[in-house]
């Protein structure tokens, strides 16, 4: 037996060689995996260490919690490429309160919620205290944050402040415009589209072109003509509730479509922009539209909306592109398309300017040296093209071009085509990244929701009256070069 | 042989000493007080003390900037009535005075009638149900009165519409009910506790004196001012005083119900120092209203005071 290995030249029986060159093979082919791990696990400094982390986000809003939701998927990505533990708290507040949360913390310099995410008009008051992390020097040095933006209003609204500077404080985490829900299955029926035809001599609109040429003229016919109380149902959902920026928002846009300014952003000047007779008539127009609504819309905030509109209780709903998995469920899905809305004015003069919504992320300033690097990391991580492609197919809206400009983005979501026409330069702004948005937008919401509900019966009354108090606010705060003038001595509610 | 510290005999002249010194009726006292004291000053003193300071401070904290002192400015401001507070201070007292009125006259009412039938049956059942409102918290109070007065699926508009074929009442959204919706709720919230100190305040009164009125024939308005009224004024006064300054602070309800609206319909005075202290973190000009608004209380309080110590002032 010896002989015959030697004779063959071999050091080993050739059994033994083979059970060898298997037992080889077997762990390399095992090991592979791991040893790819070793070499593509890049240094890190958190390297075998374990990291709590909080985020603060909006209560009862989706995409908020998605973000929480695809945290796991963070944690799975450090931990294959840096080799690190990460575990996401979370903690909510709705709307009307998260800033009251994330403020009260942050004053005291904790770093009991690591990453928040704020509301896009508190980006002032968060970082002027300096309680949030000015991001410039971030960006500069991670390339996955060096990212191509739809465009300039993704930009002002959730990252730059103060307006028109090049100081960056947030990272967009989800976009939001305004949409038109509008129910298809009423709007395409033949019998409704005859009976529209002959009661006002146009066509229904009822497609996504038809509305992104529709002005409010016509979408009022289109409220008058649905507006049917008693079979329960109605023309229309619009907000004007008094809670946070609910009756706010649409009012702006309504304003600012029809031509009008809320402020002179350069100057702080707010009396004699705001309450104008332009504005006044605006105003009264809004509350004019409240006969096409179901009783009680001057509560309708975003939830009233939602109920209302899955309901099948109105046929068109002016609501938030980011809650579109609320609005499409499994139930209407098939009735309902998602439109631009509509336009101000006549003609070619007619503008569509409404309010941007969405929400940035921001960084705690005073995180210590860990949790700022996971905060990075997960900005790193929440940028890339996979993960904003997740994002989108569980129903959020990313920002960046690449995802918002990939053939198959229309049709991931049903409201997706409308969210990006609405981002588009021009269709929407936001409003106020000031310090004393909170303070500003209290009194406002006040006065507003006074004269849609008949407290008060003047509009430019109201606007006076919000003018003054804002003109007010800021010139304490040394914002607004010019105090109040002396008719503001004799304006109330 | 010397004692040792810490040895059996050490510890018990420890003991004799510290018995000793208690039996000071001053030491007593001292040693009783001080500890509340501590947590008086710390909890209480300090913190008043630290608003009346801030009262004269220009302190936004999200202005970035230190505090800066301005003197009466804040009080200026507000008796130039900055943001409508005088509107609120009036709103607040026709709350409180409405309010406590409605609470103390129903919690009356249903006082004599538990306190005369103790053999009603279903008497226990009936006060249990009674002071169930008083235990809820108020935020979750408003939260189902907002769906009770809801004009969409609100249980009271369905009875209203059944029983009178009303059109839907947007109670809490139309200025003429709004404000009258929520002193409805703070009414069937509080009641109870009027009830509750009627209670007291009847419990509090002789037998012996009541059969004595009894057998002289008194006629009921007399045995009602001269034994009931005698008796039981103390602790029913302490219930209004209790209620009165509880309502003045009223925020937890109006929060779920309203916000303070339709406008400014339902904003009471603790809703505006919320919202100028929490929402807008004005610290300087919230804590100027707040030290008008302990003021007020103290006042109030005082009033009170003097009231019930009337006729022993006229007696003396």
């Amino acid at each position: 037996m010896e002989e015959s290995y030697k004779r063959a030249g071999l050091a080993l029986p050739r059994r033994t060689l083979l059970k060898g060159a298997g037992a080889a093979g077997l762990s390399t082919a095992l090991g592979a995996p791991f040893i790819n791990r070793l070499y593509a696990m890049e240094a890190h400094p958190l390297a075998g260490k374990k990291i709590d982390m909080n985020i603060l986000g909006i209560a009862g809003w989706l995409p908020s919690s998605l973000g929480v939701k695809m945290s796991p998927l963070f944690a799975d990505y450090v931990k294959q490429r840096y080799g690190y533990d990460v575990t996401f708290g979370f903690a909510e507040a709705p709307f009307s309160d998260l800033f009251q949360k994330a403020a009260t913390s942050l004053a005291t310099k904790s770093q009991e919620y690591n990453i928040i995410i704020s509301d896009s008009q508190w980006l002032g008051a968060l970082a002027k205290p300096g309680w949030i992390l000015k991001l410039n020097d971030i960006i500069a040095k991670n390339k996955g944050l060096q990212l191509d933006w739809y465009s300039q209003t993704v930009i002002d609204t959730y990252m730059a402040y103060p307006d028109g500077t090049k100081d960056v404080w947030g990272l967009p985490q989800e976009g939001d415009t305004k949409a038109l829900y509008v129910r298809k299955d009423l709007v395409q029926d033949p019998k409704e589209q005859a009976a529209f035809m002959a009661k006002y001599n146009m066509k229904l609109p009822s497609t996504f072109e038809d509305y992104e040429n529709l002005n409010a003229d016509d979408y009022e016919k289109v409220m008058e003509f649905f507006t049917r109380p008693e079979k329960g149902l109605w023309g229309a959902a619009w907000q004007y509730s008094r809670v946070y920026d609910f009756c706010t928002c649409p009012l702006f846009s309504a304003m600012w479509s029809s031509g009008g300014e809320i402020w002179d952003a350069k100057t702080g000047q707010i009396e004699g922009v705001l309450n104008t007779d332009a504005n006044a008539a605006v105003m009264e127009r809004y509350k004019s539209w409240l006969k096409y609504m179901p009783p009680g819309a001057t509560n309708y905030g975003i939830a009233e909306e939602i109920d209302v509109f899955t309901q099948g209780k109105v046929a068109t709903c002016l609501q938030w592109a980011a809650v579109g998995l609320a609005m499409i469920n499994a139930e209407n899905k098939d009735k309902v398309m998602v439109v631009p809305p509509p336009k101000f004015g006549k003609g070619a003069e007619a503008k569509r300017i409404y309010c941007m919504g969405g929400q940035p992320w921001v960084i705690n300033a005073f995180n210590d040296d860990a949790k700022m690097r996971v905060a990075i990391d997960f900005m790193n991580w929440w940028y890339l093209p996979e993960t904003a492609k997740e994002y989108a197919k569980r129903g959020g809206n990313p920002c960046d071009k690449a995802t918002l400009s990939s053939s198959e983005f229309d049709d991931v979501n049903p409201w997706n085509r409308a969210y990006k026409f609405m981002l588009e330069p021009g269709r929407s702004r936001d409003f106020w990244h000031d310090p004393k948005y909170s303070e500003m937008l209290s009194l406002q919401q006040e006065g507003f929701t006074s004269f849609m509900t008949g407290q008060s019966k003047s509009a430019r009354g109201v606007l006076d009256y919000i003018a003054c108090g804002q003109q007010q606010i800021l010139y304490d705060a040394g914002t607004a070069k010019k105090e109040p003038s002396g008719v503001c001595g004799n304006v109330s509610l | 042989m010397t004692a040792v510290s810490g040895s059996p005999r050490s510890s018990r002249l420890r003991r004799t000493r510290v018995a000793q010194a208690l039996d000071n009726r001053g030491t007593l006292i001292a040693t009783l007080l001080v500890p509340v004291l501590i947590f008086f000053v710390l909890f209480n003193t300090i913190p008043t003390l630290w608003l009346l300071g801030l009262s004269f401070y220009n302190y936004s904290l999200t202005s970035g900037s230190p505090p800066s002192f301005v003197g009466f400015r804040n009080f200026i401001q507000i008796f130039n009535n900055r943001n409508n507070i005088w509107a609120d201070l009036s709103r607040t007292f026709t709350f409180v005075v409405f309010g406590v009125g409605i609470q103390t006259v129903l919690g009356l009412a249903l006082g004599f009638l538990f306190w005369g039938s103790k053999e009603m049956p279903g008497r226990r059942v009936a006060l249990t149900m009674l002071f169930t409102p008083m235990v809820l918290t108020p935020v979750a109070t408003g939260t189902f009165f907002r769906f009770i007065y809801d004009p969409d699926f609100g249980v009271l508009n369905v009875i209203l519409h059944g029983l009178f074929s009303t059109r839907p009442i947007n109670f809490l959204s139309e200025p003429g009910t709004a404000f009258w919706a929520v002193l409805a709720v703070d009414c069937w919230m509080w009641t109870p506790f009027m009830i509750l100190m009627a209670l007291a305040a009847l419990g509090s009164v002789p037998k012996a004196e009541l059969e004595a009125a009894e057998v002289d024939r008194l006629p009921w308005r007399k045995r009602l001012t001269l034994v009931i009224w005698h008796h039981g004024k103390f602790i029913l006064m302490l219930g209004i005083l209790l209620r009165t300054i509880d309502s003045f602070k009223t925020l937890d309800l109006i929060i779920p119900l309203t916000k303070g609206g339709p406008g400014q319909e339902t904003r009471l005075v603790a809703m505006e120092v919320n919202k100028q202290a929490f929402e807008s973190f004005n610290m300087g000009w919230s804590s100027a209203y707040s030290v008008l608004l302990l003021l007020i209380s103290i006042a109030m309080t005082s009033v009170f005071i003097f009231i019930l110590n009337l006729r022993r002032r006229r007696g003396a």
